[in-house]
């Protein structure tokens, strides 16, 4: 309940935040954040972060309190940091970074505010707070979201039961009898024996939902319990069918069911695959140990082995002899029907939810064991799911089990009232009501014309929309302008499209048309106002193309769910429906070939047919002869009853064998399974195929050096070299530099610097150097794409790649001196080709300069790490620990990662993937020294022999710009290399300038020999160096004129490499298969890096302090929204000449 | 009101030998747990008797209790068609009265002492139906993992009394998730729910109800009488109440020992009972 002004303490009633939140009055309770943060003072900004921060500590209401946290975290993040006056340099304590990854908030917000009140604010230490108020906020949030899951009336006894003898379900008597009738005829049969008689099946078939409308994600939880009003959605249920392989749409989730002969809980997936005989209680809780995560979290969540009795060391047989009966068990199957993941359709909440059903129709927890559920029930298995979900470490909207229901509906978030859970904690419930449209709401021929209108495509893109989802949270609550106005638009868009399906169909006036206006509006509008990420280039090529191909019978756009790319709505004019979905797939499949290495694509795009499902989620008991599960559970498991002697086979599984086998020869659906079976019987005998030949040609064309990694693995293999051995000696003195030890140049500049650079620019003596050999492991976790290439946001009305920003530069500093900047772009074996292909089809993208790409000569094959480096890296390293139930699931992961790193063999060679992923750039130490063996540096002196200075920077640097100061300073500092530093943020992990053992150098986060030494660091290494080339070339003992003499420069590159450390790092890599699936696997690989040039002590290395925006990193897709907010981008823009 | 009337339903296909066990009751004499349910009913004031037997039985029952068939009659349930038809076979006898319902697979005990007397568990529901003059259940409460051994009230506590519950939900044997949603009562500890004791004083209306029910059912069956119990609640004043005793399910595994020991435990062979209790566990391995 909301505390009247007069009864807060008075530096709370003086807080004009707090009023905003507080008020009950919505135009002062909706003002933006940012628009009374943009006129305060640095004092008037701390001293409301004092009051917020009183206020959040009082206050019990779940909404306040979240509010002030992302009050607190935005100030932090974007506010403070750009006041003048606010010191910039500062100390991240490492007590508080500790407790920040164990998850204690609290405490750390305790010693950052201590170390803010000791030393002062700093931007280094309103960087740390804003990350935990940050975490704070949406742990607030989570907790509040499962407390309210498990207090739903229906959920709380699962909690509490812990014992099999106290288990109150029991499996339903027509599942115990061969024909689904109510007498249980278990007991006339030869039980003494074992010896059943065969169970029928229990089959649940779910549509998926379709979402029409979501008003700006208005169907994330806490926007549902806290804005009922806005939380709307519009949601259709469908059936599937993929264009060219089905022959008509059906519901594409099934969940099968029935009682097996043994006390056992046995699992299958038939699209992924897998399958598990569970015995032990404890596995059923063990997520991430196979791919049947979803399913065991609907047995969970179903009741079936409730939640109570996890880690209670009970029986599992004993708990199925309660629930089914003596010696028998449960058998539960999955399929999807090879729908793709990332269809954003909702698929696996849907199969979460056809299972929790099943299960729950099983065990006499709906009333009836067929056909539809009732209202209720649907909510009830609705609130179960989102319990499943959160059991397996998931989350999705509260709309996404609306396959539940049935037809178009409208979901509506609901206020909470007296005798809910929510009511006194949060303004709504968790829970939305379902209003299906009636026939006057949308009338049949409406239905149907949408149904002749709609193309519905997978673009074959897979991404996270996690981050997506907390963007928008946060987004909500502060209130930002502009999104808050995108989110009234949205919802203005939801009643026109509401109001549209109620008009009368006519040949004149189709309403699919204003439909499809509307979704296209609300696309190109407020969806991307809230979050600019949703679109992406591929999605508007296809739309472009689209309206390109079919004109003004291309009728709109429509983006499903969370983002473009993967699953997403064409509207058409229904005569050209069937050329438009032909043609959609043509315009998918060349777009995906030409971008393939610039976004993540999860697999081949596809289009689908569909139909409105009118019954919801349904169930059929299935008996006697038609007691059948999906073609494909028998494609896995016949072959292995096959191969056992058939007296081991108990009545049931010959029985059921002698079913399909009869089922085989007359069902036309199961044509061609005696060829599958025979191909698994006598799988054929495995031979070097395609993709190792290739992996090998590309080892041996790229330069491997097979003595090297036979060294490297035996090293790895001894303990001689790891994870544990990058560091540094223990004893090694890591201290920060003092402000004599570096030159800042944030705020000072002398004129003789811009001289002397501007003279030198106007004499065409500097060259750029883009380091893009590299796939950007975080950039897509793993993906494999080239992040060069990756147009990873809008700039100058249009998406560009890191390349293309990095020559828009060069080129406005080209023609701002007259003279045109050579610019350098180093390559891999990954990326050489595809930059290559690209900068050939882009023309450049208009540069005038010259433009050189340098191939690596350099490459490592990766390999299986060594459970030694896998433990330390994850029990001994600091990990960011993660929410409870996630973190059960990711220690599951890391046993069974453990466990295939165990079975594959230590620091064997990892080449089950495609080449790509198994090979890996060595370092980008490499990178210049590469630029002496393959010419490219004798070329560009040849042409360009004035180049005295290289600008080298990573690809993800993106405010790097040749600079007429820094390059004169750098000039006239005499140095050989100048190293551009930024003051620390608690996210610059990853090293720093310090003095080690009294010598000024870069040390690599992976040298540290205590985690804490980092935090004792002042300034992060950007990796921007200015490099003075005879210098440099005099370093590894060369001259210009040696550069012809590959023997001396190869030999000279040996004896410098031979003196930089090696690093063993650890790197993900994704393995895909099936439809979009995607595996990540940890792998090893060795890299020597550019930052220890610094420490040669024959190398003269500077260091000079520059402006954050210039030297920040973009390492991580999360950190764009951020990016974009805090100016950064518009700084880039800035520099950037477009062509 | 008064309660001259009582029905014992019997007829259940699985446990038709069950009233015919033989045990020893508090007062230290053998006889068949029918017997001990007859006694209930009779302590209560009760003056005649009506047992619900199957096709069969009527003669092997009646001789097992013949020291009170002065006052039993046994009514012939012809088909198998549901509890609640069973106890609809007795509408002739019961012939308009309020009546008192016992089942015959479940025995009590009291802990209920007044004057130096026990007062019997039929008495308490009595004495409670008639100071209410409406139907009244006895109830017990009882933890979730036992919903699927009995039918479960949702009601609130009747305003200045401890143990008595106004009913507004019947359901058999819930499952614990329909049981959360639909028969929570407030002041009980989370996860208890008011169940069913076996005793229940009626209202002649019931039958009134279970006739609609028969008919709906024709020779389908599944005729149980918590639905018409259900349908009681929505149609005028029904309470439960809690009793001051225990019963005792015969019919579960380990049922008539547990109901022996229980006799015994409260009767005056108490100490002895005890005595060959302890030896027997001193003894056995």
């Amino acid at each position: 309940m909301r505390q009247s002004p007069d009864e807060l303490p008075l530096e709370m009633t003086m807080s004009q935040l707090i009023d905003i939140i507080t008020s009950p009055d919505p135009s002062l309770r909706n003002r933006s954040l940012d628009a009374w943060c943009r006129t305060a003072s640095v004092s008037e900004l701390l001293a409301e972060c004092a009051a917020l921060e009183t206020f959040r500590r009082q206050r019990d209401n779940l909404y306040e309190r979240v509010r002030a946290l992302f009050f607190l975290y935005a100030i932090h993040r974007f506010h403070l940091p750009e006041k003048p006056g606010m010191p910039a340099r500062g100390l991240v304590p490492f007590e508080g970074y500790t407790h920040l990854l164990n998850r204690r908030f609290e405490e750390a917000i305790d010693v950052f505010l201590a170390a803010q009140a000791a030393d002062g604010p700093t931007d280094a230490i309103s960087s740390a707070l804003a990350a935990a108020y940050h975490s704070l906020g949406f742990q607030t949030l989570a907790n509040q979201v499962r407390r309210s899951v498990r207090s739903v009336h229906g959920n709380q006894w699962m909690f509490r039961m812990g014992h099999p003898a106290d288990h109150p379900l029991r499996v339903r008597p027509e599942l115990l009898h061969p024909h689904g009738e109510l007498t249980d005829l278990t007991l006339q049969s030869d039980t003494t024996h074992g010896d059943y008689l065969a169970f029928p099946i229990l089959r649940e078939r779910t549509p998926v939902r379709m979402d029409l409308s979501h008003s700006g994600w208005s169907d994330i939880f806490f926007l549902g319990m806290d804005f009922p009003e806005g939380a709307r959605v519009l949601n259709v249920s469908i059936d599937l069918a993929v264009v060219g392989r089905d022959t008509s749409p059906k519901p594409p989730v099934e969940a099968y069911l029935r009682v097996i002969d043994e006390p056992v809980l046995k699992l299958a997936s038939v699209d992924l695959g897998a399958s598990a005989v569970i015995s032990d209680l404890a596995e059923v809780f063990d997520f991430a140990k196979d791919y049947l995560g979803l399913l065991k979290a609907a047995v969970i969540a179903a009741g079936i082995v409730p939640p109570g009795i996890e880690g209670s060391g009970q029986s599992l047989a004993h708990l199925l002899e309660m629930v089914v009966g003596p010696g028998l068990g449960l058998e539960i199957v999955s399929s999807v029907n090879n729908i793709p993941k990332g269809s954003r359709l909702a698929v696996s909440t849907s199969l979460l939810g056809s299972l929790i059903s099943v299960c729950m129709r099983a065990t006499g927890q709906a009333k009836s064991l067929t056909g539809p559920l009732q209202e209720h029930e649907r909510r009830l298995v609705a609130a179960r799911a989102i319990l499943g979900e959160w059991l397996g470490g998931s989350g999705g909207g509260w709309q996404d089990s609306g396959g539940l229901w049935p037809g178009m509906k409208l979901i509506q978030g609901e206020l909470a009232i007296e005798g809910d859970p929510e009511y006194g904690i949060s303004r709504g419930r968790l829970l939305p009501s379902h209003r299906i449209l009636t026939d006057t709401d949308a009338p049949p021929e409406v239905r149907r014309k949408l149904q002749d209108s709609l193309v519905l495509v997978h673009g074959g893109m897979a991404q996270n929309v996690g981050p997506i989802l907390e963007m928008v949270t946060e987004k909500y609550l502060l209130r930002s302008e502009a999104e808050w106005q995108g989110r009234q638009q949205a919802i203005h868009i939801l009643d026109e499209i509401v109001a549209a399906l109620r008009m009368p169909a006519s040949d004149h006036d189709n309403p699919v048309r204003a439909i499809g206006a509307a979704t296209t509006r609300n696309f190109a509008g407020p969806i991307q106002t809230i979050i600019p990420w949703t679109t992406n280039l591929y999605t508007e090529t296809l739309i472009d193309q689209a309206h390109t191909t079919f004109r003004d019978k291309f009728w709109g756009f429509w983006m499903l769910g969370g983002m473009s790319g993967g699953g997403m709505g064409f509207m058409f004019a229904p005569e050209v429906k069937h050329d438009a979905q032909a043609g959609l797939l043509d315009i998918m499949s060349s777009s995906k070939r030409e971008l393939e290495h610039a976004l993540p694509f999860a697999m081949e795009p596809v289009v689908y047919d569909f139909a409105i499902n009118q019954n919801g989620t349904y169930a059929d008991l299935l008996a006697g002869d038609e007691a059948l599960l999906p073609a494909g559970y028998y494609a896995m498991n016949v072959p292995q009853l096959l191969r056992r002697d058939q007296r081991q086979l108990s009545r049931v599984q010959r029985d059921e064998l002698d079913r399909f086998a009869t089922a085989c020869r007359t069902r036309p659906e199961l044509n061609g399974m005696v060829q599958i079976l025979f191909d698994r019987l006598l799988p054929r005998t495995h031979a070097v195929g395609d993709g190792d030949r290739i992996l090998f040609d590309l080892l041996d064309e790229s330069g491997f050096d097979h003595t090297q990694h036979e060294h490297i693995r035996d090293e790895l293999r001894t303990g001689r070299i790891g994870l544990a051995q990058n560091r540094l000696p223990t004893n090694a003195s890591i201290q920060d530099v003092s402000p004599d030890d570096v030159t800042d140049v944030t705020f000072t500049s002398h004129p003789e610097w811009r001289d002397a650079g501007m003279q030198a620019l106007a004499n065409g003596e500097v060259a750029v150097v883009s380091l893009a050999a590299g796939s950007g492991s975080r950039w897509t976790q793993g993906a494999g794409v080239v992040k060069a290439l990756h147009t990873f946001s809008k700039l100058g009305g249009r998406h560009r790649s890191f390349i293309e920003v990095h020559l828009a530069k060069s080129r406005r500093v080209g023609t701002l001196y007259g003279t045109p900047i050579p610019h350098l772009i180093t390559t891999s074996y990954l990326t050489h080709r595809p930059i290559e292909d690209t900068l050939k089809a882009k023309e450049n993208y208009g540069y005038q300069g010259p433009l050189y790409l340098s191939p690596g000569r350099a490459i490592g094959l990766r390999m299986v790490p060594t459970v030694r480096d896998l433990r330390f890296a994850w029990e001994e390293m600091p990990q960011q620990i993660l929410d409870e139930q996630a973190q059960k699931v990711r220690e599951s992961l890391h046993h069974a990662l453990i466990d295939w790193a165990r079975k594959t063999g230590e620091a064997s060679d990892y080449s089950d993937n495609v080449p790509l992923q198994c090979l890996h750039p060595v370092g980008h130490w490499y990178e210049i020294p590469n630029l002496f063996r393959n010419g490219v540096l004798q070329e560009l002196l040849q042409v360009r022999p004035q180049v005295k200075t290289l600008l080298l920077h990573n690809i993800d640097t993106l405010g790097a710009t040749v600079d007429d100061a820094l390059l004169g300073q750098h000039l006239l500092s005499g140095a050989a290399l100048t190293y551009e530093v930024i003051t620390r943020r608690i996210e610059d992990r990853g090293g720093g300038l310090a003095r080690v053992d009294g010598r000024l150098r870069l040390v690599e986060g992976l040298a540290m020999p205590h985690e804490e030494d980092e935090f004792r660091l002042s300034y992060y290494n950007s990796m921007t160096t200015w490099i003075d080339v005879d210098k440099l070339l005099a370093a590894f003992g060369l001259k210009r004129g040696d550069l012809s003499d590959q023997d001396k420069v190869l030999a000279s590159i040996r004896t410098l490499a031979a003196r930089m450390p090696t690093y063993i790092t650890l790197k993900d890599v994704k393995k895909r298969w099936g439809q979009g699936q995607e595996d990540v696997y940890p792998v090893v690989q060795y890299e020597k890096l550019w930052g220890d040039m610094t420490s040669l002590p024959e190398v003269n290395s500077r260091f000079v302090v520059v402006p954050r925006m210039r030297g920040q990193q973009l390492k991580d897709q999360a950190q764009l929204d951020g990016w974009l907010r805090d100016g950064s981008a518009a700084y880039v823009e800035s520099l950037c000449q477009w062509a | 009101m008064q309660i001259r009337k009582a029905v014992i339903t019997a007829a259940s296909q699985a446990q038709r030998h069950l009233p015919l066990q033989t045990l020893v009751d508090r007062d230290g004499k053998q006889k068949v747990a029918l017997c001990v349910i007859i006694e209930e009913a009779l302590s209560a004031g009760v003056g005649e008797i009506a047992i619900i037997t199957c096709p069969g039985d009527e003669a092997a029952y009646m001789a097992a209790v013949k020291g009170y068939s002065a006052r039993l009659q046994c009514i012939t349930q012809p088909a198998p068609l549901g509890y609640g038809f069973g106890l609809y076979c007795a509408r002739n006898f019961v012939a308009g009265d309020p009546f008192l319902h016992l089942v015959s697979d479940h025995l009590y005990t009291s802990s209920l002492h007044r004057d130096g007397h026990l007062v019997t568990c039929a008495q308490q529901l009595i004495e409670v139906a008639q100071t209410e003059d409406c139907s009244v259940s006895a109830v017990q409460a009882t933890r979730e993992n036992k919903l699927p051994y009995y039918g479960v009230i949702g009601g609130r506590r009747v305003p200045g009394q401890s143990n008595l519950y106004s009913v507004e939900n019947v359901i058999e044997k819930p499952t614990p998730t329909e049981a959360e949603q639909n028969l929570v009562v407030p002041g009980l500890r989370a996860g208890y729910y008011l169940s069913f004791f076996g005793m229940h004083v009626l209202m002649p209306s019931v039958m009134t109800i279970l006739e609609q029910y028969v008919t709906r059912a024709g020779t389908r069956g599944g005729i149980q009488l918590s639905p018409a119990l259900a349908q009681l609640a929505t149609a005028e004043r029904y309470l439960a109440f809690e009793v001051h005793g225990r019963r005792y399910d015969i019919g579960v595994h380990y049922g008539l020992l547990n109901a022996q020991l229980a006799l015994a435990l409260s009767g005056h062979d108490r100490d002895e009972v005890l005595a060959q209790l302890v030896e027997l566990l001193s003894t056995s391995e």
